[in-house]
């Protein structure tokens, strides 16, 4: 059964997708979801909570003084989560006027903070699917905020899921692909947030292939000129970005299908039993 | 020239990628994508090509400091 039943969705689709950008949850509340929300608001801005405790907030002082200004964050991962970058920029910034030692777990801090901000992209994704679903009705497909999710952690398999399997095994190819040549030629140095802020934010996108790269290299200290690190710095972002363009051909397809099959909700126990 | 060499090699990996991509976004059917590939690849390759030059006579003329 597809939207033309003449049944209206549960709000406005951009409103709840833009609410949960701002506030973690605030889209499921004005769909009338508000348990789902709070409990989104605390996974996603704790996980921020614990990245930041485990940096002691030092995250964007790993910017260049020169690439440091008001708006930097704005190409960082974190920015999926806006309230949480904004209470952080205001609360931390870019530190003290003085070099300090980073903390122990800043890697995995870090990791954090970006991880709350591509889940609540993916929350995103939810609330606007959720929006467009009519009063009443559940679909029977993957929501497209779950086949994102999974396509980020495992580049290709939302496609996969879906039955688009040999575009799934292509996504797969090419961005991990990427990030392993990538790798290879920069010699692990564009694994490190600290040394390469930004292409580190394209990378991170690629998803576990980036992640299990970074765990194994380890952070290991640059000894010697690498030749070819831009063009490994250049294959690994460009990664990442190619893996955004995956996403939106899976959101585009996971909603309109997730749409065209709805099936009414089941009805509450009580009624069930009269 | 080696180096000339892999910096070709590395531009046609990275534009295979980007156009493979780039070409199943825009078509949904996967065998129709997987067609217009070639031609796809060829177009992005002369675009390269054009902006290549642009830069090199940039380079020669507006921005050499000879």
């Amino acid at each position: 059964m597809a939207l033309e039943t003449g049944r209206s969705g549960r709000g406005d689709a951009n409103v709840a997708a833009l609410l949960t950008w701002v506030i973690p949850g605030a889209g499921h509340v004005y769909l009338g979801a508000p348990l789902f929300g709070i409990a989104a608001f605390l996974v996603i801005t704790g996980l921020y909570l614990v990245g930041i405790r485990l940096t002691d907030g030092m995250a964007f002082e790993f910017l260049q003084t020169d690439l440091r200004s008001p708006i930097a964050p704005i190409l960082t991962p974190e920015v999926g989560n806006l309230s949480a970058v904004i209470w952080h920029m205001r609360t931390y910034g870019f530190g003290q006027p003085f070099p300090r030692s980073w903390p122990a777990h800043i890697d995995l801090g870090t990791f954090l903070t970006a991880c709350s901000g591509l889940l609540n992209a993916c929350l995103a994704c939810k609330a606007h699917f959720d929006a467009r679903v009519p009063v009443g009705m559940r679909s029977k497909k993957p929501s497209p905020g779950l086949l994102v999710l999974l396509g980020w952690i495992v580049p290709g398999l939302g496609h996969w899921i879906q039955g688009r399997r040999l575009r799934g095994a292509i996504v797969f190819v090419v961005v991990a692909g990427f990030v392993v040549l990538g790798t290879l030629l920069a010699e692990g140095a564009n694994l490190d947030r600290e040394r390469h802020f930004y292409y580190w934010s394209g990378q991170f996108l690629a998803g576990a292939p980036a992640w299990i790269l970074e765990v194994i290299h380890g952070h290991a200290f640059v000894r010697a000129d690498i030749r070819y690190v831009d063009a490994g710095l250049a294959f690994g972002g460009v990664a990442g970005l190619l893996n955004i363009l995956a996403w939106l051909d899976l959101f585009g397809v996971a909603e309109r299908e997730g749409l065209e099959h709805l099936e009414p909700e089941a009805p509450p126990v009580r009624e069930v039993a009269a | 020239m080696n180096d000339l060499l892999l910096h070709l090699v590395l531009f046609v990996v990275i534009g295979a990628g980007i156009v493979a991509l780039a070409a199943f976004y825009s078509e949904p059917d996967d065998a129709k994508a997987l067609r217009v590939l070639p031609r796809r690849f060829g177009v992005f390759a002369l675009g390269c090509a054009i902006l290549a030059v642009l830069l090199i006579v940039a380079e020669h003329t507006v921005a050499s400091v000879h």
